[in-house]
């Protein structure tokens, strides 16, 4: 049963559903390099390391998930 | 029936304003209060009595002074328009995307405050709008009869010789970067349903577009979704439709013994500038009160506009002449100022708050009349 | 009297009718006059008004005290956090409390009838006096 998080109002809410990742091997993470701010592409078990820069401090990108909130 | 003389009517409507205290603000005209004379409650009486007369007729910004009405219902009307009178407002932020430095939740709060016009028969047509419970989660029911949607849809970018210009010292953002500003003009009205219909005319928008949302720098953006509902000030204060509605009482000025010379001219600076006006002292002037012989031709302070004093009681503070003046609000006359965010007119607000004061005792009678049974 | 009598009553509680049917939910609550000679007793009652606030517990204060009949009338909010309102009505010589609060109501709306109309004389006398200049 996928876990759910109910509204609690005040400062707003992400309101997700964790799902199941679909197939771990083929899904690919962008993130944002330290420096040279170009996205990088990884998957799982890859090197953590800007393709440009060599920058070893990658990251993660906000979530596309639709957040709510009240607008109070 | 001994009726009161009109010298005695002024001193009773009269609130007395000194140094340091206010006296005689409650209102006496109760029946039993004044003895052999009937302050019963007379309509017609009242409507003889009643008066308002307008000062400043702006579509967002009305003057007007209500005169002869009691302060508790000239309080109600006001409380009326601060906190009863629904309006449409941003309820709901869903957002997909903010990768700008301004958080999601001032995001939201920002969008919240904005004031929203749209057409009046549409605003009146729509339902309130019940938000889910925390019990059930599923009961709440967006319509197009009781939920606006609005979209929000920005990216920053580098314009074509952005990189260059900032290499040769260019700092200006609008010569920089495309879409770094967002401002309330950028919200977009997606009519759902009768929505195409009713708000045909007039589309639901900002009242002032130039309002600034948020900052982006390249390659930031916000995408985002909101839904409109009615509300009542009660409820938040964005949901008011005024900027504020307020009243002042007419203050009253009276000179005692006359004030001539230097003394009216510094007692004309402790007024606001149109409050006291200067002219000469007369003969007739002389007659009446005798210490002004030989004093013919000087400044004498009289009062012009005492409308536009703020009763600051600065002429209070100075000895020359704090024995001569006494300071005064008439309890009775209101000079109310409605200033409207933009969603309906002034005017149209103060109706509408004395109509909704009609509408809660109607409400009340058939309460009361359903216990009667 | 709605449902039941005081005067056999011997002790002096109050007693509360409550109106299901409107929202802003009204109940009786009958304090009973402890001077027996008069007997009246529905000269003297509190009423609760449930979603109601200053706005119209002063108004309807004001204009129910314009009555000649009433020997007392006060309003209180018992607590701000609530929006409840206690409105005490006692009138003299056996006048009902309810007809005086039924009369209260109707005055106010006629005050505010009279309000509305004679603003908006004034509005389109001002605006038609702005239009000739």
């Amino acid at each position: 049963m996928s876990g759910y998080q109910p509204t609690n109002g005040a400062t707003g809410t992400g309101t997700t559903q964790a799902q199941p990742v679909v197939d771990e091997r083929s899904r690919a993470v962008t993130y944002s390099c330290g420096d040279c701010d170009q996205e990088v592409q990884l998957k799982r078990g890859e090197p953590i390391r800007c393709r440009n820069c060599g920058h070893r401090v990658l990251y993660k990108q906000r979530t596309n998930r639709m957040v709510q909130f009240e607008a109070r | 029936m001994p009726v009161p003389s009109a010298e005695e009517l002024t001193k009773r409507k009269r609130v007395e304003v000194g140094i340091e205290t206010v006296s005689n603000q409650a209102s006496t005209d109760f029946p039993g209060h004044w003895p052999g004379e009937s302050h019963e409650w007379d309509i017609e009486h009242f409507e003889k009595k009643f008066d308002i007369r307008f000062h400043k007729y702006h579509p967002h910004d009305a003057e007007f002074s209500l005169v002869g009405i009691d302060t508790s219902v000239a309080n109600a009307f006001r409380r009326i328009m601060l906190a009863e009178i629904p309006t449409l407002a941003i309820e709901t932020v869903f957002i997909n995307q903010n990768t700008s430095i301004v958080q999601d939740e001032v995001l939201a709060h920002r969008l919240g405050l904005i004031p929203l016009q749209g057409s009046k028969e549409g605003l009146d047509w729509m339902r309130w709008y019940h938000q889910p419970t925390e019990d059930d989660p599923g009961s709440g029911s967006p319509s197009d009869y009781n939920c606006v949607q609005l979209h929000l849809d920005v990216k920053c970018e580098w314009q074509e010789d952005g990189l260059k210009r900032v290499a040769q010292g260019e700092t200006d953002p609008d010569r920089l970067y495309t879409g770094h500003n967002v401002y309330a003009r950028d919200i977009v009205y997606t009519p759902t349903g009768k929505q195409h219909d009713i708000f045909d005319k007039e589309p639901i928008k900002p009242v002032h577009p130039q309002i600034l949302i948020a900052k982006l720098r390249p390659k930031q953006e916000i995408t985002l979704m909101m839904h409109a509902v009615k509300g009542v000030g009660q409820d938040h204060a964005k949901f008011s439709p005024v900027a504020t509605a307020s009243y002042r009482l007419l203050p009253t000025i009276d000179i005692t013994k006359p004030i001539v010379g230097a003394d009216a001219k510094k007692f004309a600076r402790c007024f606001p500038r149109k409050v006291i006006a200067l002219e000469e002292v007369t003969a007739q002037d002389v007659q009446e009160h005798p210490e002004l012989k030989g004093q013919e031709g000087e400044a004498k302070a009289v009062v012009a506009d005492p409308m536009s004093d703020t009763v600051s009681r600065e002429c209070l503070r100075h000895a020359e002449f704090k024995a001569k003046v006494k300071l005064g609000r008439v309890r009775d006359h209101f000079i109310f100022r409605v200033e409207s965010t933009g969603q309906r007119d002034s005017d149209e607000l103060f109706l509408e708050s004395v109509r909704l004061l009609k509408v809660k005792c109607q409400r009340i009678k058939r309460g009361l009349n359903e216990m009667m049974r | 009297m709605p449902g039941h009598t005081l005067e056999e009553s011997l002790l002096q509680s109050a007693v509360r009718v409550e109106d299901p049917a409107s929202i802003d939910g009204e109940e009786i609550d009958v304090a009973v006059d402890r001077d027996r000679l008069s007997g009246a007793t529905d000269t003297a009652a509190s009423f609760q008004f449930d979603g109601e606030d200053h706005t119209l517990g002063n108004a309807l204060r004001y204009i129910i005290m314009k009555n000649p009949d009433v020997e007392f009338c006060g309003y209180s909010i018992p607590h701000p956090s609530e929006a409840k309102m206690n409105l005490r009505i006692q009138t003299y010589d056996g006048v009902s409390v309810h007809a005086v609060l039924e009369k209260g109501l109707d005055d106010l709306m006629a005050m505010c009838g009279v309000v509305e109309k004679k603003f908006q004389l004034a509005r389109d006398e001002f605006v038609a006096n702005r239009m000739e200049h």
